[in-house]
């Protein structure tokens, strides 16, 4: 070749063939010509064959926090994934991603990612100093010590995890915790606790069919959830659906994606929604449309419940209540009474109020009189951990001897607690709840919580009443943070560490919502310095062993895909009829369960039966029969509501360079009549306040909210200070501590008002 | 030293440890380095600052400044790993080299890419162009056809912070420079364009 043109010669180098014979008959002497040069050795003769190959096809699963948890299969080429497609095999992802799934190669090789273990002089400063691991496990592992010869026990060092990373060997970071000792864990779950506990108190468990089966439905009210954006492989099931004649209602405060695809929408007041609910419930019963066979069969506590409606419930009252018309009410009603099967979608946004258990027990009440629990394509549908019963072999693990610990009642630590129910212990971790996280850790004594270690999680992004966290980090002697991306939460870290992406560490995933199965391979080495968080787990056990033997029960040394096997076992493997992990590799697997929860309608409750009237319910503060629950009151003007966008998952994703060229930037909707009243234009830079806090960010007017409510979505945008949590305060749930721990959170009852900035 | 080769390979030597310095120690000895290589202002008494300075450019946690990776610049999509970084790996394999770093940081970091420059022209100096002129060509190609195309967009974003720590600013301009004198001592190729009047890609993010 001469001249250098350099199309031509990138074409050569790209061709692993052509390149190979570029140079021959060139007496080469590259290596010793490298002496100087320190990043450099001799090629090694298999990378040379590889490079420039075909793609190699690696199976993984999307581990973030959402209903679809896809199915993805990864091409990797010298060495790195050149991009994903959603895995075919499963009949649910169906070969396509969303926004985010599709954006993954971007985020495991975005340039932000964290890179090396570091340490910031001065928290929040941004003055930064690389570490290597075994500096910043000593460090870590001094202060562990410090704090456990200092207080005796190690319930100075708090834990908080959430759904940052649902990989089941990420439930290895709990495990460390337990391999330390007891230590003082945020429990509970801000996402969905007041409609788990509600259908525990009502059926025995949260189930949900397979939204597969939604094809086969007649009717679909979809009440508080926007799977247009946050499930959109199931969307296919409801246009399914409805091209086979069922009719497709959504209720929801805000106009959305879904509803605006919906062929009834009904812009219900926030909070009410358990009496709209009820009021058709109430006129089923005047027409003699609810199914007494089905509920003399498979309920308790109808007639109790009939009687509370008569005397309580009129659908006058409930068209007041929720701003839906009556007539509408009752026509829908007799509607969803008729056509069978007919289901309800129950969002994890209607039950984040302070009626939000209440208000899902009412529309299970609904479902449940119409005879369609139990049923393919019928169901209140809610969520579901039926194909979640892994060994959690990562995650169980026993405390060193003698290791001291919290004396009182122990509870589930969250959802996902898998462990539960051992053998009586004298000590147990100290239990703060997570959704008043910066109280807890104010208030924490006889060991203050001095110490925080965070993971799968960004604190100051997604935990309330950001001003109080800020307060309550002052108190802490160190934070330790393990993520992928410098987020608010890492802002205020002592020693940040590198974790792998998904397509960097084994492991395996299922869903909350359909039922099938994922392997996730290690497609690629880890970035830069990063590791898992079970690698991280044993290195930090390596070092607390050296300082103090037999202090960390964790290992010293494991192989990733050797822990993601110990994570199955034969009923795993039966529940999904394969032989081993490995028939993964293949592809998804899908769960073999009827695709109707709840399908020989034995009840997991009490009476075995379906209970309109829960004396567990009673037991746990609440009432016994769904009734209806006042919502919060208002502590303000307008109405502020904090849903989740279609670029993230709480914060993850929207900082991503995709995102952030679609969505450069937050903004507050806000009615036309609202933003007149207070001369705003389209535009308007506003600051958004209340007794909380405030935000300043851009207006835009919109009559997709109502009147008296602003939005805002959550999320965390890169190099912007926007904090919806500055605005919603912990009030909590009525619901959750039953299941989870700790109540949920009133995140859609909070109430601001804005002014022109 | 503006168009003066660097024949030793000293600069380039001192450029590459200190773009991958780990810490304000590296830092320091790698000024060393450069100091060594030709005249610069003094380092300074507490290298703190330029470590924490040079974490917000090219390290991180945070966002970086400044990517010291070519696919960030070159690629239609301004993200790690990228084509870029493929072509980089090639050229290296094509002489029978591969970066120590192989498979964890990225193969066309800054640092990876001057000792790549530095082993062409070594191994040119002994093997000559190749009996078709192929290792002068690839050479060429790696220097004037890569490097040339984001070295400059990488030291402008890098000179356009503000308040950067002396050392920083140093390192950077040696860069160019340095970049200069290897364009210009490149052996003259009759059918090539400047390197400069290359267009550049018309995409890049919020990179380019």
């Amino acid at each position: 070749m001469s001249g250098w043109d350099r199309t031509r010669m990138e074409r050569t180098l790209e061709n692993g063939v052509t390149r190979r014979g570029f140079l021959k008959g060139l007496a080469l002497t590259g290596a010793a010509a490298a002496a100087p040069c320190l990043l450099l050795r001799a090629l090694s003769a298999d990378a040379n064959q590889r490079f420039g190959e075909g793609y190699q096809v690696f199976r993984n699963a999307c581990p973030r926090n959402c209903y679809d948890t896809c199915s993805i299969k990864s091409y990797v080429k010298d060495g790195a994934v050149r991009f994903v497609e959603g895995a075919p095999e499963s009949t649910y992802t169906h070969g396509g991603l969303c926004v985010k799934g599709n954006s993954y190669v971007r985020y495991a090789y975005s340039p932000d990612r964290i890179k090396y273990p570091m340490v910031q002089d001065g928290r929040g400063t941004g003055r930064w100093k690389r570490i290597s691991w075994d500096e910043a496990m000593d460090r870590i592992a001094k202060k562990i010590l410090e704090l456990k010869q200092q207080d005796g026990s190690l319930l100075g060092l708090a834990l908080t995890k959430y759904s940052g990373n649902f990989g089941i060997t990420n439930y290895g970071v709990e495990g460390l915790m337990s391999s330390l000792g007891y230590t003082t864990r945020l429990v509970g779950t801000p996402c969905w606790p007041a409609g788990i506990d509600a259908q525990n108190f009502d059926m025995g468990n949260m189930w949900c069919n397979d939204p597969e089966d939604m094809t086969q439905s007649r009717y679909i009210i979809i009440w508080g959830a926007n799977p247009a954006w946050c499930s959109v492989h199931s969307m296919k099931y409801i246009y399914a659906a409805r091209e086979a004649g069922a009719k497709i209602v959504v209720v929801d405060p805000v106009l959305t994606q879904t509803a605006a695809k919906a062929d009834e929408f009904w812009q219900v007041v926030p909070g009410s929604d358990g009496a709209l609910a009820l009021g058709m419930c109430r006129h089923l019963l005047d027409l003699g449309l609810h199914d007494a066979g089905w509920l003399k069969a498979n309920a308790l506590g109808f007639d109790a419940f009939a009687a509370y409606l008569r005397e309580n419930v009129t659908v006058e009252w409930a068209a007041k209540t929720s701003g839906v018309p009556a007539e509408r009410i009752r026509a829908v009603a007799e509607e969803f009474a008729r056509a069978k099967p007919a289901t309800i979608w129950i969002g994890y946004g209607m039950q984040r109020h302070v009626n939000g258990g209440a208000s899902v027990r009412a529309i299970d009440a609904l479902v449940a009189m119409t005879g369609n629990i139990g049923k393919v394509g019928g169901g209140a549908r809610y969520g579901h951990l039926q194909t979640w019963g892994f060994n959690y072999h990562a995650m169980i693990r026993k405390p060193p001897e003698g290791s001291k610990g919290f004396v009182g009642a122990a509870g589930p630590k969250g959802e996902f607690d898998f462990a539960q129910g051992g053998a009586a212990v004298k000590y147990t971790d100290r239990a703060l709840n997570i959704n008043k996280t910066a109280q807890e850790i104010l208030d924490a004594k006889d060991p203050a919580v001095r110490m925080l270690w965070v993971s799968c999680k960004n604190v100051l992004s997604q935990d309330f009443d950001r001003n109080k966290l800020l307060q309550a980090f002052k108190k802490l002697e160190l934070v330790v943070v393990a993520d992928h991306f410098f987020n608010q939460t890492v802002e205020q870290a002592d020693i940040v560490l590198p974790v792998t992406t998904l397509f960097e560490e084994w492991t395996v995933n299922v869903s909350y919502w359909h039922y099938w199965l994922s392997l996730n391979e290690q497609a690629v080495k880890p970035l830069f310095e990063s590791k898992s968080n079970i690698e991280i787990a044993a290195a930090l056990s390596k070092r607390l062993n050296e300082l103090a033997p037999g202090s960390c029960t964790f290992p010293t040394q494991l192989d990733t895909r050797e822990w993601m096997e110990k994570e199955f076992n034969k009923k795993v493997y039966e529940l999904f009829g394969i032989q081993s992990w490995e028939d993964l590799r293949k592809g998804p697997v899908k769960a073999r369960m009827p695709q109707a929860a709840w399908s020989d309608l034995k009840f997991g409750t009490p009476s075995k039966k379906y209970e309109f009237t829960s004396d567990l319910c009673a037991k746990n503060g609440n009432n016994a029969l769904p009734v209806y629950v006042e919502g919060r009151k208002p502590y303000d003007k307008l109405r502020l509501l904090t849903p989740h966008s279609k670029f993230n998952i709480h914060s993850q994703f929207q900082n991503l360079d995709w995102m952030m060229g679609f969505n450069p930037a937050p903004v507050v909707y806000v009615h036309p009549a609202a933003a007149a009243e207070r001369a705003i234009k389209d535009g308007d830079t506003v600051r958004v306040f209340n007794k909380t806090g405030e935000v300043r960010l851009t207006a835009r007017l919109t009559a997709n909210v109502a009147r008296d409510t602003l939005l805002m979505y959550e999320g965390w945008y890169k190099g912007l200070a926007f904090n919806c949590q500055n605005l919603v305060d912990d009030t909590p749930a009525d619901m959750g501590k039953f299941k989870t721990g700790a109540p949920g959170v009133a995140i859609h009852d909070q109430f601001a008002d804005l002014v022109r900035a | 030293m503006s168009n003066i080769p660097d024949h030793t390979g000293a600069l380039t030597c001192g450029l590459r440890d200190f773009f991958a310095a780990a810490d304000g120690r590296g830092l320091a000895q790698a000024y060393a380095r450069i100091a060594a290589a030709g005249a610069t202002p003094p380092p300074p008494a507490d290298w703190d600052e330029t470590e924490y300075a040079f974490n917000r450019l090219f390290v991180g946690p945070g966002p970086l400044a400044a990517p010291p990776y070519s696919s960030v610049y070159l690629d239609p999509e301004p993200r790690l790993m990228g084509r870029s970084t493929s072509l980089t790996r090639a050229v290296l394999q094509a002489v029978g080299l591969e970066s120590t770093w192989i498979g964890s940081i990225p193969d066309d970091h800054v640092a990876v890419e001057l000792d790549a420059a530095l082993a062409l022209r070594n191994i040119a100096a002994t093997t000559g162009p190749g009996p078709g002129g192929e290792l002068a060509a690839l050479r060429r190609y790696f220097v004037a056809g890569h490097m040339a195309r984001w070295v400059p967009r990488f030291a402008d974003r890098v000179l356009g912070q503000l308040s950067l720590p002396g050392p920083i600013v140093t390192a950077t301009r040696k860069l160019e420079l340095w970049l200069e004198a290897e364009l210009a001592a490149l052996p003259p190729d009759a059918g090539a364009a400047p390197a400069r009047d290359i267009p550049q890609p018309s995409t890049g993010g919020d990179y380019a």
